[in-house]
């Protein structure tokens, strides 16, 4: 592809590099693009990697390992659009798929997204785990094989093999169950959602993935989708659609709200704690709901819900998109984006980091751990909050 | 590798260095018109004590090094122009003391100025600095180094008005202090020690700014900003001579521009008021456009646009999309006020000749002592003919400046010829002794300001 | 140049705990399993691409095997291969010898400067089949190829020995290599370059195209039954700090001899 035939040819070239992306909403620190807090280089400013995609699309520079792990340094975590004043900043992040797109049909992709995308395409996740056991999680469990029920209750690749996160895939299903929620799962006939592979440019993979999931959500007669993780929410809600999948999608937080107003859900055994909350990108930034967790967490008498500095639209990623939480591009550092995150919610004084991410969930727990701050600060999913406080183990 | 790179490695670490193609590519650019120049490293330092062993590694080995903050002087004045290292300056980006009482912040020399400005707005409201309209992630002590102005600009004068005190590194890797943090604890003035202005206004060729001291100003709880238009530009002189006479209000900015054609030909005046109570503020409105602009509203000279609550601190700039480009620079220049009307009319000539909609704008400095006159001309980087033709209508604006008796501000090194032309030769001699006395192997930001 | 490239398909036994071995105890069971190109067959295509490209000519990518093995020669069209050959022949009881006289008399049969292959196989592990080829045909070869240079008519290869020795070697051509792990990155393969190579050729061919017959073809290797190894029974956990505990560690490799 030459630059003359990248979707975005007129678009490329209109980065000023003015240096506004590298800002969160509310200006504090120039901390708030993942990739450039990690290693505070030009080259991984969103600018930078516009400038480079568009110098390397114009051959005026070779492709090289050091590129492609700068373009996909980016978590996709989408400050850059949200503080970008000129009028092309909504496409900002499509530029970098784009690019990446075309890196991956030249084969020109890092060691570790080329181990991601094969393990997807042969055993639907990207750790590489057999398929078969993709539904081991909710052994004992007592949650039920979906068939029929109102709601698909739809885990995701990390919430099913990551130890950490299989342990909040395991609550949030007890807690539905607890509030008489009508669901299943789809144990090890559930596939990979596509939203990383999308991310990462795989476009003919993830076009797979979501007609394969259609065409069986279909065949299953799914009506309603609630999901674990952000990333699936943000799929199956914007991206499906092409694929004639135009499912009702709720994120997990969604409908633990509406549990809760209704009455269906008792969350009055309360707890006492200082809690601070950390917005997913694929729930925030990329689908602006930036309350709903809020509100779950503030009906549970007793919590004290404090907010970080950066919060909301202004919030600093955890550094696990776009792949990155098996990648792990931006690790390996106090300037990991994950352990600049921990020590700001440190600074709140809040006992409890509350996460609504399987994602978020990994990468912060490992921080918290490489912070040393075990004995300040506990990572808890909000459904495993909401857990607690209804005796649910 | 060469040994420069290992002894960079030791000194920063590995991860802070870099001679790989991307880094170069990227170090290599000024976002405005001039040419890209690469540099053989791009390097981070974090501390002091790095850049010192920095410089002294590039006097040993005469590698040339270019300081860089922001890089938004759009002039290439922080470009390797002689190869050597691109000194990224922005990792040392802590506060490091606002002192309340006496009104001043310091700053190591990669704060920006949005971060200074949050920063004061959730923990000291009541004051606020000179915040200049570049983007936000232009730097408070690379400001100062070229003599920027900011939204204080009437009545407080340049930035570098505002200094309290300078860290500084010799090009020789000797560190400086000036100012009250030479003598006592305190960085809240710069007199009345013996004056040694050495390090602003000289383009990074005499040191490294390490630390600064910066005057902070009221902050006020109600700020707004007032419009005014006329459309002769002859009337805008006296206009700002007699509003920055009532001394009520703090930046005032007369601009025009093409675009939107509807106001192309008009000349607007900015007039930012700032009260702590209603009171206040209407005495200040009723003082500036009842008694001061009344007149030229009754004859219908001007027009009095609204009065809007709010500034948008830091202020968004949108003009490098104008042509939706990716790019625009600007000829600054420091000139009497009255000139104004003959820096528009002649300004938009050279903008209408280069096929580029005009765009010119004056920050009033100090009590109208001077303003801060730009010409911005904006490209299209896909296209290098509008660059071509940007850089033509810059080299043609500097020529102007002069030709109108005034003095080009962070001239870029077209500017910097016409200037040491007309300089006179002993200051010229004595700019050339500083520089050799300073920096005897001639590695800092060489390229610029170079007497012959 | 012309190359051939000899690619095999293998289960992706990542997981090893999931490998079961199937009643017959002469397979393992297969129904859950995902396949892909062998690892070191992956580096060869690869090493066959970039050869290619740098010197035009022509790839063929060959395999023996089962009508399910298209799909890796689908792959390595996807990477750069030009048309792809498959003979057709049931896997299961076919040892090195027979594959090797299969791939002898496919090459003959072909235009050739170069013939590539794999080190080894993920499954079996032989690391046979390459040197084999070669002998049959007559022609030089190398294994265990680290660094690959073409020069005219022939090729400069680095061999990896022990302790990181490379031995350098000019061989005339036609020649074989089999190629190590590590020698380059192989590309990744999007499913994208896999829809579009499905214009690319892939013929299918019978043994008796090439006259052979299923007496030639008769397993010289007999396999008996296919066992896991017993498990062990002890794990040792050595407490302590990392200092007392690497000297524990330490002690227990010498007295195992390991020292």
């Amino acid at each position: 592809m030459t630059l003359a035939e990248y979707k975005y040819a007129d678009t490329i070239h209109r980065c000023f590099r003015c240096g506004y992306c590298k800002f969160p909403v509310n200006w504090m620190d120039v901390n708030n693009c993942p990739a450039y807090a990690r290693f505070r280089m030009e080259t991984y400013s969103c600018g930078g990697r516009l400038w480079l995609t568009k110098a390397w699309l114009s051959n005026e520079i070779d492709w090289s390992e050091h590129l492609a792990q700068i373009l996909y340094s980016c978590t996709a975590c989408k400050n850059c659009e949200e503080k970008c004043p000129l009028r092309f900043n909504v496409d900002i992040f499509n530029m970098i798929q784009a690019a990446r797109a075309e890196m991956v049909e030249r084969g020109l992709v890092p060691a570790a997204v080329k181990e991601f995308l094969e393990n997807v395409q042969r055993h639907g996740n990207p750790y590489g785990n057999a398929r078969e056991g993709r539904g081991e999680w909710s052994q004992e469990t007592g949650i039920e094989q979906y068939q029929g029920q109102d709601y698909l209750y739809y885990v995701g690749c990390v919430g099913s093999y990551d130890t950490r996160a299989q342990q909040t895939a395991r609550t949030l299903g007890k807690v539905l169950l607890r509030s008489g929620v009508s669901f299943g799962v789809l144990g090890s006939e559930e596939n990979c959602d596509g939203n990383e592979v999308n991310a990462l440019g795989e476009e003919t993979l993830f076009e797979m993935l979501a007609e394969e999931n259609v065409r069986k959500f279909k065949d299953l007669g799914v009506t309603n989708i609630v999901t674990l993780s952000p990333h699936s929410y943000n799929a199956f809600k914007n991206d499906y659609a092409k694929y004639d999948g135009s499912f009702p999608v709720l994120h997990y937080t969604q409908l633990l709200r509406d549990l809760i107003t209704d009455g269906k859900l008792d969350v009055s055994g309360g707890m006492n704690a200082r809690v601070t909350y950390h917005d997913p990108c694929f729930l925030g930034r990329w689908n602006g709901e930036y309350d709903a967790p809020r509100q779950v967490l503030s009906a549970i008498p007793g919590i004290e819900l404090v907010e970080m500095e950066k919060n909301r639209e202004s919030t600093l990623c955890c550094g696990g998109g776009g792949g990155n939480f098996y990648t792990d591009f931006l690790g390996g550092s106090e300037n990991s984006p994950a352990r600049i995150r921990v020590r700001e919610a440190a600074t709140t004084g809040a006992s409890v980091l509350a996460v609504a991410c399987p994602n978020c969930m990994t990468m912060l727990e490992d921080a918290v751990k490489a912070e040393g701050l075990e004995d300040k600060l506990v990572v808890k999913d909000v459904s495993e909050i909401v857990g607690e406080v209804c005796g649910i183990g | 590798m060469s040994s420069v790179y290992e002894s960079l490695v030791e000194i920063v670490g590995g991860e802070h260095v870099s001679t790989q193609a991307e880094e170069l590519y990227i170090y290599s650019f000024d976002l405005g018109t001039t040419e890209p120049h690469r540099p053989d490293y791009a390097v981070a330092p974090r501390t002091t004590e790095e850049i010192q062993e920095i410089l002294r590694l590039a006097n040993r080995e005469k590698v040339p090094v270019a300081p860089l903050g922001g890089g938004l002087s759009l002039a290439g004045l922080a470009l390797p122009l002689k190869g050597g290292i691109s000194l990224d300056l922005k990792r040392m980006d802590t506060i490091l003391e606002v002192n309340e009482k006496s009104r001043y912040v310091v700053v190591e020399c990669g704060v920006s100025q949005g971060q200074l400005t949050s920063y004061l707005e959730r923990h000291h409201p009541t004051l606020m600095h000179s915040e200049p309209g570049a983007p936000p992630m232009a730097t408070i002590a690379g400001n100062m180094a070229i003599h920027g102005q900011g939204d204080l600009a009437h009545p407080y004068g340049f930035n570098s008005d505002m200094v309290n005190g300078l860290e500084v590194v010799l090009p020789t890797g000797e560190v400086c202090r000036f100012g009250s943090c030479s003598v006592s604890t305190q960085w809240y003035t710069n007199h009345p020690l013996p004056d040694v202005g050495l390090f602003l206004g000289w383009a990074g060729t005499t040191g490294i700014i390490t630390r600064v001291s910066m005057k902070l100003f009221p902050h006020k709880s109600i700020v707004g900003a007032g419009q005014f238009v006329v459309k002769d530009e002859n009337l805008i002189p006296e206009i700002i001579h007699k509003i920055t006479h009532t001394e009520m209000v703090h930046d005032l900015v007369a601009y025009s521009q093409a675009i939107p054609p509807f106001s192309s030909g008009l000349h607007h005046l900015t007039i930012n008021l700032s009260a702590d109570s209603e009171k206040e503020l209407a005495f200040k409105m009723e003082l500036i456009f009842d008694d001061t602009l009344g007149h030229y509203i009754r004859s219908g000279d001007g027009g009095y646009l609204g009065f809007n609550r709010g500034l948008q601190r830091p202020q968004v700039s949108k003009t490098s999309d104008w042509r939706k480009g990716g790019g625009f620079e600007y000829v600054g220049s420091i000139m009497p006020v009255e000139t104004y009307p003959d820096c528009y009319r002649r300004g938009r000539e050279i903008s209408e000749k280069h096929g580029i909609p005009y765009t010119v704008l004056g920050r009033v400095i100090g009590m109208s002592h001077a303003m801060m006159f730009s010409w911005t001309y904006a490209f299209n980087r896909a296209d290098p003919e509008t660059m071509d033709q940007a850089r033509e209508a810059l080299h043609e604006t500097d020529d102007l400046v002069l030709e109108l008796d005034g003095a080009i501000w962070k001239p870029g090194t077209y500017g910097q010829k016409l200037v040491m032309e007309r300089m006179d030769p002993n200051t010229l001699n004595l700019m050339k002794k500083v520089k050799q006395l300073l920096d005897p192997n001639g590695i800092m930001n060489p390229g610029n300001w170079e007497v012959s | 140049m012309d190359i051939i490239a000899c690619i095999k398909r293998i289960p992706d036994t990542s997981e090893a705990d999931t490998i079961k071995i199937d009643p017959s105890q002469m397979s393992i069971e297969k129904g859950s399993l995902v396949f892909k190109i062998n690892d070191w067959d992956e580096y060869a295509l690869e090493t066959a691409v970039q050869l290619k490209e740098r010197t035009g000519g022509s790839l063929i990518a060959v395999t023996v095997g089962p009508k399910e093995w298209d799909d890796v020669l689908r792959r390595a069209l996807a990477m750069g291969a030009d048309r792809a050959i498959r003979v057709d022949q049931d896997m299961v009881a076919a040892d090195c010898h027979s594959v090797a006289i299969v791939l002898a008399a496919l090459t003959r049969s072909l235009p050739y400067d170069l013939v590539l292959c794999g080190a080894q196989s993920e499954d079996f592990g032989c690391g046979q089949l390459g040197v084999m080829v070669a002998e049959m045909l007559g022609v030089p070869h190398a294994a265990l190829v680290v660094g690959l240079q073409e020069e005219e008519g022939k090729v400069r290869v680095d061999r990896e020995l022990e302790a990181g020795i490379l031995e350098s070697y000019t061989i005339e051509l036609p020649a074989l290599l089999t190629i190590q792990t590590g020698i380059n990155r192989p590309r990744y393969i999007s499913l994208g370059g896999i829809k579009r190579a499905m214009k690319k050729e892939l013929q299918v061919m019978s043994p008796g195209e090439l006259g052979l017959t299923a007496e030639m073809l008769a397993p010289q290797v007999k396999l008996e039954r296919l066992e896991f190894p017993p498990r062990g029974k002890e794990a040792v956990l050595i407490p302590g700090t990392p200092e007392e505990s690497a000297e524990h560690l330490a002690s227990i490799l010498q007295s195992a001899g390991i020292f």
